[in-house]
């Protein structure tokens, strides 16, 4: 019946690798009209359209090629902004100006307009101009330092995190300005700093220090301030299985008892209450894993779970591709791709009952839309756009 | 109140349930004008005793977790268990926009507060829930918590190094990504509101919350059939790496911008082979990268992790100091941009420091509006003002434990 909650919602956009289109995707998977605008000569690495990545990030948006380096394609992106809702780039803090693409000067075509840029450190400070991708921006937000087990051996993530959180914040503040316009009839400009935004996902531990002086460290898989114990992460039978394990009240710690056959060590004063189990967690966490290592990871949680303890198979990519949860709820979808072929991606968290997400159309190929976009939308002859396109404005 | 007008969520009206699985969800929208009432059982919620905790004693009203996850919110206490409670919920539900809770699944349906009943009387009426597994599905039922998301959505398999176990990333992530999902859905439905005038329910799973987030982790492997392993101190591929200096490590790319990298360690005698035309060719650095990282590290050691981060970005290479806390209070940048806010704790007289948003809006205000709410901070203003209860009633309600 309805083509999304976002039907009618016109987004440009300019962004590009992972934060700005994983921002995007939300809005298009909503029903938003997102403009991905591309050009042959950056169509390469994560913007390249006929890679897995790429598909990923980029299904149910519109592809248009537009080359930003010459005055003729800045002056169709300055029409192309006029008839937006939403401006949204990743580039870093130089760019856009410098093409003459700066807010001041969009809203001069389009007066409502919400435009949205994204960086590693923000628009402003002495740090804007630097160059950061998710590693760098995790590293200064200090979740490198503290994910680890010592904290003179920082690890941390392994993949690029905090590109996720800034698309998601990203995300967050163009609905927020949307319902600012809807009730004021202003648009507005938003600056995300990529930085910041992991760094909120680290409150307490930055109050921690702030308030109390005291060092904030990894402390690996300890429960830290969960209160819960035993809690961690537990080797199973088989290589490189593990079980998350995590008991909060009384009743758990029974239950997991239970399911050990209460051996004699849970009698033990030492583990006689949760501040005694607390005080022996390294010895309780051994004792618990003699067991775990004894079976295999699925029959530990299953077990755990049907007698009412959280835990959790720790599962790599092809033990989640195939999870019987995500599989029941459908988590992972299939769109056929017209070079791919057959395209697997993760819908998305967001499950609204009655308007749904809804997977239409893969990731598109570089310029699918021109004609769309530029005759339709545009209003552009057909003589026009080819002439575009021969001049290399449009390519 | 034109204050409260720039605000982008203003005359929103939203009721906190949730603990700290999503107490950071409506925070999010707290501070960004909505009106939040925090609706906690008697005595307060059980993640007020989540730490750290102000001075580190442990005390529900000296939790920064709590302050953290809460500001710029209301606080009451309501017995959802009780009768009256379920009553007096109603009436508040029906003056409600959104109720944001993370109960398990078939706890509020037990108390006759479920989705489909509440919105009976109040259709516009928006609920998010977030919870482990969603509400549906096998493991529906099942109990989580955020390592065991982390676990089962697929990130502490990647996390860690490849000789030590799999590693949960520090502090709360399944419950702020699932948390940042959930608003999102909120706003998107409150969008939808106004063409159909029907609320509806958003069902918010933590391990779908994490599977979501994972970059290349799904991607190689649904494109490569490549199951990724925890890669210690690289990036899953090489173009990261994280290397010990003089008073720390740095994060730096031992592969990007050979020429000048090089250059750079042969102006201090110290590039080794690496200056040999061999290396110029990308195919045989990945190939021979543990010889670079042995001479990278070398250097490194000869260096803090400031000189490196400063010359380096000067360079145009995306490096940066492994900071800790502290170092993220005394960012120059964070500084500059103002992203720490001071908030009033005025029983206590003190103001305390809080990381702020990572997004200025150039018209509509985002501040941190007052401090997280005390236990039953506002009962009075929400039900002897709000509802019109008597001060006799309210403390009879109090007496018996309603509130």
């Amino acid at each position: 019946m309805s083509a999304g909650v976002l039907r009618g919602l016109r987004v440009l956009d300019f962004t590009w690798v992972l934060a700005g289109p994983y921002a995007t995707r939300i809005l298009a998977d909503f029903g938003a009209e997102v403009i991905k605008v591309q050009s042959r000569k950056t169509a390469r690495g994560a913007e390249l359209n006929t890679t897995g990545y790429f598909s990923t990030w980029n299904r149910n948006k519109l592809s248009i090629t537009l080359d930003l380096s010459c005055p003729e394609g800045r002056e169709l992106a300055l029409r192309l902004v006029g008839m937006s809702d939403v401006v949204m780039e990743n580039f870093t803090p130089r760019v856009m100006p410098n093409w003459g693409l700066s807010y001041e000067n969009l809203k001069k075509v389009k007066a409502d307009l919400i435009m949205i840029s994204m960086s590693g450190t923000g628009q402003t400070g002495p740090w804007r101009d630097f160059v950061a991708f998710g590693p760098t921006i995790q590293a200064l937000s200090g979740i490198t330092y503290l994910t680890s087990f010592v904290s003179d051996s920082p690890i941390g993530l392994g993949y690029s995190y905090a590109d996720h959180v800034a698309g998601l914040f990203a995300a967050l503040a163009v609905l927020a300005s949307l319902e600012y316009r809807d009730r004021t009839g202003e648009g507005q400009y938003i600056n995300i700093s990529e930085y910041e935004a992991m760094c909120t996902l680290l409150g307490p531990a930055i109050m921690d220090y702030a308030a109390n002086h005291s060092p904030v460290i990894p402390r690996g898989n300890h429960p830290n301030y969960a209160l819960a114990v035993p809690y961690g992460c537990y080797k199973c039978l088989g290589d490189d299985k593990w079980c998350a394990i995590a008991v909060f009240t009384e009743e758990e710690w029974q239950a997991l008892c239970r399911v050990l056959g209460n051996p004699p060590w849970s009698k033990e004063a030492r583990f006689s209450t949760f501040w005694q189990r607390r005080e022996h967690i390294e010895e309780l966490n051994e004792l618990v894993e003699q067991w775990t290592a004894q079976h295999n990871p699925g029959e530990v949680m299953n077990w755990l779970q049907e007698a009412g303890v959280p835990a959790g198979v720790v599962k790599d990519a092809h033990e989640v591709a195939e999870d019987p949860q995500l599989a029941t709820r459908g988590f992972f979808v299939d769109v056929r791709h017209p070079v791919l072929g057959k395209t697997t991606f993760d819908s998305t968290p967001i499950r609204l009952g009655r308007t749904p997400a809804r997977f239409r159309r893969a990731a598109p190929s570089l310029g699918q839309d021109n004609r769309y976009v530029y005759q339709e939308l545009l209003g552009m002859s057909h003589q026009e756009l080819s002439r575009y396109i021969e001049d290399g404005v449009i390519g | 109140m034109e204050c409260e007008e720039k605000m982008a969520l203003a005359g929103l009206r939203v009721l906190d349930l949730a603990d700290d699985k999503a107490s950071f969800c409506s925070k999010l929208l707290a501070d960004m004008g909505a009106k939040v009432i925090k609706v906690e059982k008697p005595g307060g919620d059980a993640s007020r005793w989540v730490g750290p905790f102000w001075k580190n004693v442990p005390h529900p009203e000296k939790s920064l977790s709590f302050w953290y996850n809460n500001t710029s919110k209301l606080g009451i206490t309501l017995n959802l268990e009780s009768k009256e409670g379920q009553e007096i919920f109603r009436r508040l539900s029906k003056r409600a926009d959104v109720i944001v809770e993370a109960f398990p699944p078939s706890y509020l349906e037990g108390l006759g507060l479920s989705y489909e009943a509440l919105s009976k009387t109040n259709p516009g009426l928006i609920m998010a829930s977030v919870t482990g597994f969603g509400h549906s599905g096998p493991y529906r039922e099942y109990k989580s918590c955020d390592i065991v998301a982390s676990a089962l959505g697929g990130q502490m398999y990647v996390c860690g190094a490849p000789d030590t176990p799999p590693l949960k990333p520090y502090g709360q992530q399944a419950y702020s990504t699932a948390s940042l999902f959930a608003s999102i859905g909120i706003l998107l439905t409150l969008l939808e509101r106004k063409h159909s005038g029907q609320g509806q329910h958003i069902d918010i799973s933590l391990q779908e919350a994490v599977a979501a987030s994972l970059e290349h982790v799904m991607v190689r492997y649904f494109y490569e059939g490549v199951v990724s392993k925890r890669q210690g101190n690289f990036h899953w591929n090489p173009s990261f790496c994280l290397l010990p200096c003089k008073d720390g490590h740095i994060v730096l790319s031992p592969l990007m911008e050979w020429e000048t990298l090089v250059e750079w360690l042969d102006s201090e005698g110290m590039a080794s082979d690496l200056t040999a035309g061999r290396w110029r060719e990308e195919e045989y650095r990945i190939q021979h990268l543990d010889h670079i990282i042995e001479i990278l590290q070398r250097w490194t050691k000869t260096h803090t992790t400031t000189e490196l981060f400063e010359l380096g970005q000067l360079m145009h290479l995306p490096w940066a100091p492994v900071a800790s806390p502290g170092e993220v209070l005394d960012s120059p940048q964070l500084k500059a941009r103002g992203f720490f806010v001071s908030v009033a704790h005025p029983e206590v007289n003190a103001y305390f420091t809080y990381p702020g948003a990572p997004y200025k809006f150039d018209r509509s205000t985002w501040n941190i509006q007052r401090r997280a709410p005390l236990i039953g901070e506002h009962n009075e203003q929400l039900y002897h003002q709000e509802l019109g209860f008597s001060r006799e009633k309210l403390n009879e309600l109090s007496s018996r434990n309603v509130i």
